[in-house]
């Protein structure tokens, strides 16, 4: 459970939100979108529910549908025509390296072809601003790699900020320009901010490269162990 | 051992089956069977045969028929609406499920007679009890279905902007459907068991009502054509069920 998280994502920023699990990170992404009541305080935005994206740890993709059909079902839900959607859903399949996939059940498709086609459902919202709840945990390393690669290009291109929850370090440093840790479950909240100097563009593999990105990692994971160990002896 | 090829396990079926056939047919002609009780194979071709010639097979196959998919329609539609309204309506749900978890229980051909006595010996009956068999079976197929749907794909559609109208149309129906046609085959049997049953307890007409006269003719050979014929409808009602499950089911 989560107590007394206060946090801000501005225009265009890629902020992570770390920390280790049960902490309830998902929990707060859950109430940014709605699904999920906070017992108390407020989440404010001043974006419109149509504008804020979540990509899920699960692709979620509807079995049932192919591929484009995933794709333009949020378009048609928010009133475009279901000829121009799909139109528009074979757009974003390409930008994502899909061309070609769009007649497929996600059944048939790989795990990281499934996260693009959810990716390209989520993008072609045109949202300001995408929720991740650990999104590329499930996938092996050189195709997360490579997916985790292009959504950075996408979201640096499009300018939509990003909150993404993950336990892992690596990720949320070579991605974010802001860093917050939370800290150990039960209640809860947040520790620390760290800005990340690294300069965008960004390609996120050759990112721990920078010299910034050593000194940081030890500080993040420095404060993360004391988090794990100071509730271990308080329990 | 030789490993064998499993593409011409059919052909090895095939051989197996002639083999005993004609072991049959052969024991039957050296007088070593009783055709009383097991006719051989050529006795009951010529009765299956004999069927047919006359014409007299078709008002029976017809009462069947007729009985196996009103009932297995009837059946489907009550349960998947009864199953909609018990997952959606607690209270519903509460009425209902004890009930149709004892019908569940319940081997549900002992209701065979009731129904006659009901309904008369005429098709109603029959109907009645495939209808009893498959609309319970899809009940429970919809009830649970639609409590277990896949929370993800819900939180999906919502975060997508899809309305209530959205979920039912792009999660629900299509969960529902896949469950119904999933569980198509067996309902088709059930269908049948209903009519037959039905027919045998009490009828004018029916293959089952021709079983229970084969019965008590003795005549063995009409029975084993009789379950031949059964067997042959249940078959080919099996591979179209078959077939609209895969069409419809493509994208599994």
């Amino acid at each position: 459970m989560l107590e007394g998280a206060s946090l801000t994502v501005d225009d265009g920023r890629f902020v992570s939100l770390v920390g280790p699990s049960g902490s309830g990170k998902s929990s707060l992404l859950r109430a940014v979108i709605g699904l999920q009541q906070p017992l108390s305080g407020t989440v404010e935005t001043k974006l419109a529910r149509a504008q804020v994206g979540i990509l899920f740890q699960d692709d979620a993709l509807l079995p049932w549908k192919t591929a484009r059909d995933n794709v333009a079902l949020g378009l048609t839900f928010n009133g475009m025509e279901r000829s121009k959607a799909l139109a528009e859903a074979e757009t974003w399949l390409e930008r994502l390296n899909l061309a070609g996939f769009g007649d497929r059940f996600p059944r048939h498709l790989s795990g990281g072809q499934r996260k693009r086609v959810a990716l390209a459902q989520v993008l072609a919202m045109r949202p300001k601003l995408i929720l991740m709840d650990e999104p590329f945990a499930s996938l092996d390393a050189i195709v997360g790699a490579r997916v985790v690669r292009d959504v950075v290009a996408l979201v640096e291109r499009e300018g939509i900020s990003v909150l993404l929850v993950t336990h892992d370090l690596e990720e949320a440093l070579t991605l974010s320009d802001e860093v917050y840790l939370l800290s150990q479950g039960p209640r809860a909240h947040i520790t620390e901010h760290y800005p990340v100097p690294i300069p965008r563009p960004r390609d996120p593999v050759h990112s721990r490269t920078h010299p910034a990105f050593a000194p940081l990692y030890e500080r993040l994971w420095a404060d993360l162990s004391r988090e794990v160990d100071h509730r271990a002896e308080a329990a | 051992m030789r490993r064998l090829d499993p593409r011409y396990a059919w052909v090895r079926q095939l051989a197996a089956f002639a083999v005993v056939l004609a072991v049959w047919e052969a024991a039957g002609r050296a007088d070593m069977l009783n055709p009383l009780y097991a006719p051989s194979p050529s006795r009951v071709g010529a009765a299956l045969v004999d069927l047919f010639s006359d014409g007299r097979i078709w008002p029976h196959l017809e009462a069947t028929f007729s009985a196996a998919l009103g009932g297995l329609a009837l059946g489907i539609v009550v349960g998947i609406v009864l199953g909609v309204v018990a997952a959606l309506v607690p209270f519903i749900a509460e009425l209902l499920e004890p009930v149709m978890t004892v019908l569940n229980a319940i081997p549900r051909v002992i209701l065979a007679p009731l129904f006659v006595i009901w309904l008369g010996i005429g098709l109603a009956s029959k109907v009645a009890l495939s209808f009893i068999l498959v609309a319970v079976l899809i009940f429970f197929t919809v009830f649970t279905g639609i409590r277990q749907v896949d929370r993800r794909l819900v939180e999906r559609v919502v975060t997508l902007g899809g309305d209530r109208w959205a979920l039912v149309r792009h999660v629900y129906l299509p969960s529902v459907a896949s469950w119904v046609l999933g569980n198509l085959k067996i309902a088709v049997g059930f269908a049948f068991t209903g009519a037959c049953v039905g027919e045998f307890v009490a009828a004018t007409h029916g293959l089952g009502y021709l079983l229970s006269f084969a019965q008590s003719t003795y005549n063995a050979a009409l029975m084993f054509a009789l379950i031949l014929l059964i067997l042959a409808v249940v078959l080919v009602i099996f591979g179209i069920a078959g077939r609209l499950e895969k069409r419809l089911l493509r994208w599994n």
